[in-house]
């Protein structure tokens, strides 16, 4: 009881430096070889039209999120930062599997051995990770509340 | 704040994420279809590569096709034409017989319009025709007017471009023989950038099907659509955001002759109808796309003419022998010429909608 009172304690930071390790490492390879990337957005049947400031903001927010998830004051928004960009990730995927006229050839940058259906299961998980994170916190500080 | 207050915000979040998204998606097809953005797409496979053929000469230029089969011109040997079966990769040589004498040949044509074909050179000038099989050139037309390029829109009408000896400027025009040759020229449809010739050169290109004339301006981002009468049914921008020739010209005030000083910027390089599509030649690149496939390959964007939009763009990649000199669209197939071969594509239909099955 003990044990998993304290896991559930420490649970929401342990996703956080997660979520913060998956976009730095995320926005890194993006950054890495940015023409590349670059290239394989603007091929994207989505982002052509938008390539060139999606391909800089993206990794940028990224960075920004990683930082403000290890941060204690900032943790809760910056998870909530986390979940809407996952979110949008994953819609893109859903977007480009089912709707557009073709599958681009590769996914830009991260994690780029992954097809795409594994891709969205991988997103879908982080996605049910940082649902948790919040509501650990959130029930944390409403019980706070209770007691004060 | 409560539990129920988190949900919401999970929610809020959620649909944010997603609606977002969808607004881009939504939004990008309208922006990559009809902006002059100049963004291309390359969608997977709209053509499948079948062979080539090693022609051995690079003389050769495209006469035409008829039934499967498809015919070379050759401008080191006028007399002689090239006969390719697109099915069977057959490939036999005829002769033409010329039934004419004491014609100056200068830059003799040959070019199909089934059951006949022309012989035509715009520098005598003269047109010969003859039909497809029995291979006779018969004289069919004499000195009814110079002419830059010609293609055969009918058997007995054939567009033209010629430079006005009024306007000194390029214009488009028809040539019809009814009883005598009748030299109709249109000024309207050219409009004169710079000097009027070298800034309104460009590809003459005839669609049979839908009977349609098309005109694609070398060195601006224009298309002309006419019907078989040169009226003008519609003039299009291409993706391209060049809307001024860029050339340099040297003129010589003594003897009146005008030079490119510099190299041009080539917009469309050369154009072909398919039904509804236009397909033009682009030697440019677009936002994102990598510099070295203008050294492999050749970039071809489609449009739909008819409703005014850009479609999608494709690779025709170069041989051994070089890039692509000119392109053909045919039944099933795409055909290009490049230095000694021609490369023999099969056309997806999911991407060509065969012309035949349209309505018009």
């Amino acid at each position: 009881m003990q044990r998993s009172k304290k896991i559930w304690f420490w649970l929401p930071y342990a996703i956080s430096i997660l979520c913060a390790i998956l976009f730095i490492y995320a926005a890194t390879s993006k950054l890495w070889d940015f023409q590349q990337f670059k290239v394989e957005l603007g091929q994207s049947p989505v982002l052509t039209a938008y390539a060139e400031w999606v391909a800089w903001s993206v990794p940028l927010t990224e960075y920004a999120l990683s930082v403000l998830l290890l941060i204690d004051t900032t943790r809760q928004k910056a998870l909530f930062g986390f979940l809407g960009l996952m979110t949008m990730f994953t819609t893109y995927i859903v977007i480009v599997l089912n709707f557009s006229d073709y599958v681009p050839c590769s996914c830009g940058g991260v994690l780029e051995n992954m097809g795409w259906t594994e891709h969205l299961v991988f997103n879908l998980f982080f996605v049910a990770l940082a649902i948790i994170a919040i509501l650990q916190l959130e029930s944390r500080s409403v019980n706070k509340s209770n007691l004060s | 704040m409560t539990i129920n207050t988190v949900y919401i915000k999970l929610m809020g979040t959620l649909c944010l994420g997603i609606g977002l998204v969808v607004i881009v998606f939504l939004t990008a097809e309208k922006a990559v279809h009809r902006n002059n953005a100049f963004t291309r797409r390359y969608p997977p496979h709209p053509l499948n590569r079948l062979y080539e053929l090693n022609l051995g000469f690079n003389s050769y230029y495209v006469a035409g096709f008829e039934g499967d089969d498809f015919y070379l011109g050759n401008h080191t040997a006028p007399k002689h034409l090239l006969k390719i079966n697109l099915v069977t990769k057959d490939t036999s040589h005829v002769k033409i017989g010329f039934q004419t004498k004491n014609l100056p040949f200068r830059n003799l044509r040959t070019a199909l319009y089934p059951p006949y074909f022309f012989i035509m050179d715009g520098t005598s000038p003269f047109i010969l025709r003859g039909e497809i099989g029995k291979w006779t050139a018969k004289l069919w037309v004499q000195n009814a007017g110079y002419f830059l390029k010609a293609v055969p829109i009918d058997s007995n009408k054939v567009y033209l471009s010629t430079v006005s000896t009024a306007l000194n400027r390029t214009v488009l025009g028809l040539l019809k023989i009814k009883d005598k040759p009748q030299l109709e020229l249109n000024p309207d449809l050219l409009t004169p950038q710079i000097d009027g010739i070298f800034d309104s050169d460009g590809t003459l290109f005839f669609d049979g099907g839908s009977n349609t004339l098309g005109y694609a301006y070398l060195y601006r981002n224009e298309l002309l659509i006419m019907n078989t009468e040169l009226n003008l049914i519609k003039r299009l921008k291409t993706i391209d955001t060049i809307t001024t020739a860029q050339i340099h010209i040297a003129s010589d005030s003594i003897d009146h002759i005008s030079q490119l000083k510099a190299p041009p910027l080539v917009v469309n390089k050369t154009a072909a109808f398919y039904g509804d599509l236009a397909l033009v030649h682009s030697p440019r690149l677009g936002k994102n796309e990598p510099a070295h496939m203008l050294q492999e390959a050749s970039i071809i964007d489609v449009y739909n003419w008819r409703k005014e939009t850009y479609e999608f763009s494709f690779y025709i990649h170069n041989t051994e022998n070089g890039s692509v000199k000119k392109f053909h669209l045919y039944d099933k197939w795409l055909v290009a010429l490049m230095g000694k071969t021609i490369s023999v594509y099969q056309l997806n239909p999911a991407f060509f909608a065969p012309p035949s099955f349209k309505t018009k």
